[in-house]
């Protein structure tokens, strides 16, 4: 099978170079083009892009744009969409991750980009959505009116699917022209998106374009980031700061990291009853797309003094493990990812020998490991795909200065505690550098218009053209009607 | 069935069920735990058989009504084989299945249920809690708990013996929930009447023709037709079960 990713419009198939990357292995072998373009067909597309998202997209009010993407994500929410249906049998065998995973998280995921979802999405930003679309009375006095870029520019990275459309939606909401770059662990679901979305709405099929480079081909980033208005960047710190770099001082440069997330549970969390619950929505958050996402934890912090103990737990959670395995099996592991995890749980053995307090749940032929510590241990990253510990504290509060080294990377807490406890651990968190506090087993589900990594997914690509009260009082002297 | 590299331990294994039990598992590979209470001599003689039938074991003497005893025969079964992935709980207080001379229930006082309840039920409760610890830090184990038919139909009321034995079985259901997010199934297996054993060989055989008269597989059953229900309910082949009796009568009891 082969199939063709990006979304280049204006070009034709065979005036583009063509690379193959190779998925599925022996069983199921899978062969996708990618599209490799020439510094001049880069330049052409950015200008067709431009163009056509001055001309377009920016002529279209905010409502129309929302109509539009609900129109495409009503398309990949129809399981019997032909877009969807190969969106279904294909990401199992280009991500590895299990077939029923990929369709409820599709469908999880893409719910929060309906209409209803994308008003909420753009009230979170801007008080009065309308400054997209006109100037708008400000409180203070005179006019606003917010501006996208012209080209906005993406560069994706990572495997989870469906993580482009994010940013893409974001970009279109403020009438940007939209090119993204897929990365090749999953180099197809944004191109499919807008196939969609230009079959729903063909006027605008010009104001988006899906491109791919070799990780490194940095001749080909910087001709898309010389014709950018402003770049969104994902990816680890080296890459960003490579990318930074590249990017023209007058271009904003939106990155986003690589995080860590873990979850904390309050020994409320666990009586004889609510503990199995806990474990389970626990397991679930790290199983969801083996620990891949920001939004993955790598560590619980469990309280002492619930009726089950903090080991307890741990071993509830190696069964719920256990458990979502036949459910959700683990993808097969690159040779990389196994010794990833071979060599922490060896170095989480290793220590389980020197004290009475740690020790390591399951054996090495599990798809999933525990690792249980009580005593002082600070957060630490795990060794992904299914590994994870359980930290002992004698209150939730002793976490704030366990998770301090991590300030800069922190992200997302799921957290099982009572309200007062919730509001006054959040409110800990928060200055500590977390920010996405949400119920466990929800970790891996942002809600729409959440702030990623509390920033403005929306204010941050627009810039504010402001009519001062002064030019508005002016005016009136200059009028055909003044007195 | 292979068990090999997985650690079985089987009570009451010197003679009879246990014994055959035993065996079963070496033959698939497994290293077997022999426990007995008295006969040294015999419970070498199953070490040997299971041995020669391709497995591991060795024989480990203990009370198993003792609460003291019941963990440093586990910490003993620990020491030699690393762990313990199955757990039979076949011992009883010996009993007489003697259906002319049975004590009726005005005969029976309260010491006759103790004595019973203490074989079947005490002994299962202090290794079942003893083993826990080493199960659950593999999140993985399985426990087959012998009961009898005769829970189901007193074909015989023999009180105190089955009053214990259908206590062993609400013992497991509880523990089955217990365990079951633990990963730790418990199961029972409830042979009819099974000969030849210490117990049943003074059963008559006019005894016998009744039963088998009645068993739709027409025959009584022999310590060998238990095991391979209580292996599969050690086994992955059963790893979706858990709280679950199975009668293995040849069919007299059906439920």
């Amino acid at each position: 099978m082969i199939e063709k990713a990006g979304y280049l419009p204006g070009l034709a198939d065979d005036a583009v170079d063509w690379q193959t990357l190779r998925f599925g292995g022996n069983d199921n072998p899978l062969e996708i083009a990618v599209p490799v373009l020439t510094d001049a067909q880069m330049k052409a597309l950015a200008g067709r892009v431009r163009a056509a998202s001055r001309e377009r997209l920016k002529s279209l009010t905010l409502a129309q744009i929302i109509g539009i993407i609900d129109a495409a994500v009503a398309r990949l929410l129809d399981r019997s969409d032909p877009v969807r249906r190969k969106a279904e049998e294909i990401l199992p065998i280009v991500t590895g991750y299990d077939a029923e995973m990929i369709r409820l998280g599709l469908t999880g995921y893409l719910k929060t980009f309906r209409k209803s979802e994308l008003q909420k999405f753009a009230a979170e930003d801007f008080a009065n959505p309308l400054i997209l679309d006109d100037f708008q009375p400000m409180p203070k006095g005179g006019f606003a009116r917010a501006f996208g870029p012209d080209v906005l520019a993406h560069i994706w990275a990572g495997n989870v699917p469906g993580l482009p459309v994010w940013s893409l939606v974001s970009g279109l909401l403020v009438k940007a022209g939209n090119i993204g770059k897929v990365p090749s662990a999953e180099p197809l679901f944004a191109g499919w998106f807008a196939q969609v979305l230009s079959e729903v709405a063909p006027g605008i099929a010009d104001c988006f374009a899906v491109v791919w480079w070799k990780g490194g081909d940095t001749d080909r980033e910087e001709a898309l980031l010389r014709e950018s208005d402003a770049v969104l960047a994902y990816g680890g710190n080296e890459s960003l700061a490579a990318i930074r770099d590249r990017v023209p001082v007058t271009t904003r440069f939106l990155p986003y990291g690589h995080k860590v997330s873990f979850g904390a549970i309050s020994r409320t969390a666990l009586d004889t009853r609510k503990a199995k619950d806990t474990a389970h929505q626990a397991a679930y958050d790290v199983i969801r797309y083996d620990q891949q996402g920001c939004y993955s934890p790598h560590v619980f912090f469990v309280e002492r003094g619930g009726r089950v103990s903090p080991g307890d737990f741990a071993q509830y959670l190696a069964h719920e493990l256990d458990t979502f395995e036949k459910k959700y099996p683990r993808r097969a592991l690159s040779i990389s990812e196994a010794r990833d995890i071979a060599a922490w749980r060896h170095g989480e053995e290793v220590r389980s020998f020197a004290g009475e307090n740690r020790g390591l749940i399951g054996n090495p032929d599990n798809a999933w490991s525990v690792a249980f510590v009580d005593g002082d241990e600070d957060l630490s990253p795990s060794g992904l795909n299914r590994t994870i510990k359980v930290v002992t504290v004698d209150a939730l509060s002793d976490i704030v200065p366990r998770i301090a080294p991590y300030k800069r990377l922190l992200q997302t807490v799921g957290i099982a505690a009572p309200p007062a406890e919730l509001y006054s651990l959040s409110a800990a968190l928060g200055r500590a550098g977390v920010t996405r506090i949400c119920a466990l087993g929800h970790m891996t589900a942002p809600e729409a218009g959440w702030h990623h990594d509390g920033r403005f997914n929306l204010l941050d690509l627009v810039t504010i053209t402001e009519i001062e009260r002064s030019a508005e009082t002016a005016a009136d002297t200059y009028a055909p009607y003044a007195d | 069935m292979n068990f090999t590299d997985k650690v079985v331990l089987v009570t009451g294994a010197s003679r009879g069920i246990g014994a055959a039990i035993a065996r079963a598992f070496a033959a698939e590979g497994a290293s077997v735990a022999v426990n007995y209470l008295q006969n040294a001599e015999a419970a070498e003689a199953v070490v040997a058989a299971c041995t020669e039938a391709g497995g591991d074991a060795s024989s480990f003497r203990a009370d198993v009504t003792d609460s003291d005893a019941v963990p440093a025969l586990v910490d003993d079964v620990l020491e030699t084989f690393g762990k313990i992935d199955v757990l039979v709980n076949n011992a009883f207080r010996p009993y007489k299945f003697d259906p002319e001379n049975r004590r009726m229930f005005w005969e029976l006082d309260w010491s006759h249920y103790q004595a019973q309840i203490d074989g079947a039920l005490r002994s299962a409760h202090g290794l079942c809690k003893a083993v826990l610890p080493d199960m659950r830090r593999r999140a993985e184990g399985a426990i087959v708990n012998i009961a009898t038919d005769l829970v189901a139909r007193p074909t015989i009321p023999y009180h105190d013996y089955t009053t214990a034995k259908a206590a062993l079985i609400g013992f497991s259901r509880n523990l089955a929930v217990e365990t079951g997010p633990l990963g730790i199934r418990v199961n029972c297996v409830a042979p009819g009447l099974v000969y030849p054993t210490e117990g049943s060989k003074d059963t008559r055989e006019s005894v016998k023709d009744m039963i088998t008269a009645q068993t739709p597989l027409g025959r009584i059953a022999t310590p060998e037709d238990i095991t391979g229900p209580v292996l599969f309910l050690a086994s992955p082949w059963s790893g979706f079960m858990t709280g679950q009796t199975l009668y293995v009568d040849g069919g007299l009891v059906m439920s």
